[in-house]
Parts: structure tokens; sequence; C-alpha cells
């Protein structure tokens, strides 16, 4: 995806920022899941960090859609990026960036907290949603199989879910109960507070992609109805967290004009 | 506390006093937080475990997983971490992540997968490690271990072709060299004058990379000109693994590799025969268990 960009920067360069630029995602009622919703989330968030205007479509085979299997992704132009980090690279390779004020030191800082939310609450929430028995049977294989007749639901559900599973037990969380991840979880979100710390976002006046990531999970984590509350609850223990999200729905997606996020 | 710490760990070469990560970064925690650690070497005498290596064993407890382990031996008030503040403690997180993410895929490659360097230099070095017939089956099974987490955690769509992961993956992990060694800039540790858990994890990755010498080097090559980061690997090898006398039980036979390990050539026909020749004289020195691994020694 990186190579794609590339190869084209100077065709990216040379088109400004079409009106009908379009983000495609599942739907959002029925099919959605946790980690789709918290990435597609992270993404409009971005988009509107930087003061871009996207459209958001839901299609039920937005997965299929995508070049690499993952949403959301952006139909700009003739161009199609999915995933943040690359769709961040292509709207730098555009003209704008959230993360050029940065210095060397904080860049590295930036990117590895990046992967901190990645290792550690997309991996949660993916091991909530496909690995936690009670999860999967009343919600996620009803949710993702929901636009196909049987039996495809119930096979793309299984398939999907062993998929998962292979990953996890390659990563080492094959093995981890439920308690320990929302323990996993805990953790991340200290370590989050504590970088936040009482500044506005987590490079001062600033927000950077990083802090879009952020919100784009912690927010969803916390409106998402799951079986039981303990997921939230882990993000509720932090005070500034909260505060963090509802300035960044305020300011970036209220104020806008664009309602409150369902 | 009274209670011994014994850690059943890979062994030594090139002048590290493991050559397997995971092992390195539990021995560079233990000694930078004052733990006293037995350490077992994995020798002629292991039956397999039942966990993945390292594994600490204390008197009621089986604890494997370096994360795990690090976190049994703080809640034993072994913290390497105590003068560290809540950010900072909070950047150590993310930066484990960034290494696990971007690194790791790489050195795993360089170890395991890529052909050359598994065939030449890999397989034989475990295989030496561990009694017959394990030693057919376990290296093996570490590669496909290896070659299956990059696969499912990097090999996505459009990256279809091992090629295209293996570039990627190798990209990732030179800029995430840049980005420690940029971190790190001219201070001796991540954070201040001690050094904390940050810097085992980064010691454990790196050295083995820096050190262990392999026929493809397109990654060690790039650490190389990091000359900041070699600098790092350097003075935690020769402050904290040189003069211990208490935490390893074979150090005489250790300080020789030391010595020994970078002038010797590494061809495996003569390690292998070194190594047989060592076993065999070892068998019957009072330090029967916990033997060197790296055995480029002539016992003088």
């Amino acid at each position: 995806m990186g190579h794609m960009v590339k190869q084209n920067s100077d065709r990216i360069a040379a088109e400004p920022w079409p009106e009908n630029a379009t983000l495609y995602q599942q739907l959002k009622g029925e099919q959605i899941l946790l980690s789709d919703n918290a990435a597609s989330l992270a993404v409009q968030a971005f988009l509107q960090m930087c003061n871009l205007p996207i459209k958001v479509v839901c299609r039920a085979n937005a997965e299929y859609m995508s070049p690499s299997g993952k949403v959301p992704f952006i139909h700009v132009g003739n161009q199609v990026v999915s995933e943040l980090g690359p769709i961040v690279q292509f709207v730098k390779a555009k003209g704008h960036s959230l993360s050029d004020g940065l210095d060397e030191v904080q860049k590295a800082e930036m990117k590895a907290y990046m992967e901190l939310v990645n290792n550690m609450l997309l991996t949660a929430e993916l091991y909530l949603q496909w690995c936690d028995e009670a999860t999967v049977g009343e919600i996620t294989h009803a949710r993702y199989g929901s636009p196909y007749p049987w039996p495809l639901n119930h096979i793309l559900a299984y398939q999907k879910q062993w998929e998962v599973k292979r990953k996890m037990k390659a990563i080492g969380w094959g093995k981890k109960t439920l308690d320990q991840v929302l323990e996993d979880v805990d953790q991340c979100c200290q370590a989050l507070s504590q970088r936040l710390g009482t500044q506005l976002y987590f490079f001062n006046k600033q927000p950077t992609e990083l802090d879009a990531l952020v919100f784009g999970h912690l927010y969803t984590i916390l409106t998402t109805q799951l079986t039981n509350d303990e997921l939230s609850e882990k993000v509720k223990n932090y005070s500034n967290l909260l505060a963090f999200c509802r300035r960044i729905e305020q300011h970036y997606f209220e104020d806008r004009g664009k309602g409150r996020l369902s | 506390m009274a209670a011994p710490l014994e850690l059943s760990c890979w062994g030594g070469g090139w002048g590290l006093p493991s050559v397997h990560s995971e092992s390195l970064v539990v021995m560079a925690y233990a000694k930078f937080s004052g733990a006293p650690l037995k350490v077992n070497v994995i020798d002629n005498t292991w039956r397999g475990s039942r966990g993945d290596v390292p594994i600490l064993t204390t008197e009621d407890n089986i604890v494997s997983q370096p994360a795990k382990i690090l976190n049994f031996l703080r809640k034993q008030k072994y913290n390497a971490d105590y003068e560290l503040s809540a950010k900072q403690g909070a950047d150590t997180l993310a930066y484990i992540a960034l290494l696990e993410e971007k690194l790791l895929p790489a050195v795993l490659h360089t170890f395991w997968v890529e052909s050359d360097n598994y065939f030449t230099v890999t397989k034989p070095w475990f295989a030496s490690q561990i009694p017959f017939p394990l030693s057919l089956i376990l290296p093996g099974r570490m590669s496909r271990g290896a070659l299956n987490r990059i696969l499912l955690t990097r090999g996505q769509p459009p990256l279809y072709h091992l090629r295209e992961v293996e570039a990627q993956i190798y990209r990732d992990a030179k800029e995430c060299l840049n980005l420690l060694s940029n971190r790190l800039g001219t201070s001796q540790f991540f954070f201040g004058n001690t050094p904390s858990t940050l810097d085992a994890y980064v010691f454990g990755f790196l050295a083995p990379l820096y050190k262990v010498r392999f026929p493809k080097i397109q990654l060690q090559e790039h650490l190389k000109q990091l000359s900041n980061l070699c600098r790092f690997c350097d003075d935690i090898l020769s402050s904290y693994f040189r003069i211990s006398l208490g935490a390893f039980s074979c150090v005489n036979r250790y300080q020789q590799q030391i010595d020994f390990g970078e002038v010797h050539s590494h061809d495996s026909t003569t390690r292998k025969l070194i190594a047989s020749e060592w076993r065999h004289l070892s068998s019957w020195t009072r330090y029967g268990r916990c033997k060197s691994a790296e055995t480029h020694t002539t016992c003088k």
C-alpha cells in the first residue's frame, strides 16, 4: 500500500482534494463490528482534523471492495486507499499533514503510541469480538453475517472467526483469558492517560493522527453495546480520556454540523 | 526472596549471554533490577518444556513469556523502573509495542526464515544445544512458527507474495531502528543514567542482530551504521555481563567464551567437532548442568 503511493506521488500531488471524496464502511446499524467501527471513526476524525471533506457511504460488501480487505477505505478521484496508515501517507502526498510540526523524537513517540493502540486496543477488540464465546454467540456472528442469506452468513462468520483465532495464536494471545485481556486494555488506557496528562491533545495544542486513532477506538468502546460493560468501564476509569473524547467529538463532529455521532 | 529463582533459557554465543531475544530480555532485566537469577542454560539434559522458553521457575510458580516474567519480578520487588515518571512508564509500553510490531518480524525473518541464515547458522546452533531427537524437530517447529507469525500479521493483501512481505518488513525494521537511534541520541540509556525495562527490551532485540554472524546481513549492516545503538549494546555487555560472578554458575567457561567467540571462524563443522569434544570434557567437571553454548574454547 505504501509503494502504491510512492509510485504515483506526483500524480497524487497534482490533483487537489475533490468534493466528492467518499469513505466506505459496512452498514452502521446492523453489520459493522466494534473494531471496524473504531477504524472507520479514526479515519473520519483524521480527515476532519485536516479539514478535508468526506462523505461516508455504507455498503454491505465494503470489506470485499477494499484493496486490502480492511475497512475503511476512501475513494478519492481515481485512487482507492485503505487503512489509517496508508491514508495518512496519501493525504500527506496531497500536501496536508498534521504531524509536520513535530521533531524527530516526537514523531518516533507518535509512531510508538500508534503501535501501542494497534497492539493492545485493537487486538483486545478483535479478541473480544471473535474469541470470547459469549460475545461471538450473541453479537458477532449475527452482525457479521446479517447481509447474507443462509448458509452463507454462517460460513463467512466461521471463516472469519477461524482466521482471527489463528492470528491470535500466532502472536501469543491464544491462551489469554478475558480477564488478562481486560487487564491489558487497562494498562494501555493507563499509558495513554499518563501520556495525555492535562494537555488538550497528545502533542499539546494541535491534534495529530495519534489523537484521531485514540479517539476512534475509545469513543467506539464507550458507545458500543456489548454483552457486558467491562470494556467500557476500563476506559471510564480515566477521566482525562473521557474529556479528550468529548472534546474531539464536540469540536470536530458536532460543531462542523455533522450532527452527533450515533 | 529466599526461594531461588531459576531461569531456563537458550545459551549464548558470539559474545552474548544468550542468542535468543526473549531470553536475553529477561537476563538483562534481571541484571538491571538486581534479581538473583540462577540461569539454567538449555543443554543435552533438556527434555522439552511445558511452555515457551524462557521460563522462570520458583518454588510454587512457573512463569513463561518475557512480559509475564518481568511482571512477576516486579511483584517480587525487583523493579528496574523505580525511578521512571508516569509518562516514561507509558513511553516504555509504547516503544515495546513499536519493537514488537516493526522490528520483531524482520528479526524473526533474519534468524528463522531467510534460508541461508537458517540452514547455516540458526538451525545448527539450536540443534547443537538440545538432545536427539528434539534437535531434529524443535528448530523446524520454531522456524515454521516464525514464518507463520510473519505471514499472519503482515502478509495480508495486496502483499500476496512472500517477497513483497519481506521487502515491507525490512523497510519497517530499518525505520524502527532509525527511530530508536533518534530517540536514544547521545544518552547512555533510554531514560536517564540507569537502565530500565525498555533498555532490556531494546538490548534483547538488537544484540543478537548485532553480534551473530550471518551470511545474509542487510539488517545487520543497517544497524551497524547506527553507532549509538551499537555503543548501547556494547556498553550493556561490558558493564553487566562480563564481570558477573554470582548470577551465572559457569563463569569461567563463559569468560573464555567471550574472549574466543569473536576470534575463531564460524565454520560449522569445526564448531561441531569442538562442541562434541567440549561436551565430553565438561561432563566430568563439576559444572554438569550449566554449559556454555558457544564452545570455541580450549580448556587451559
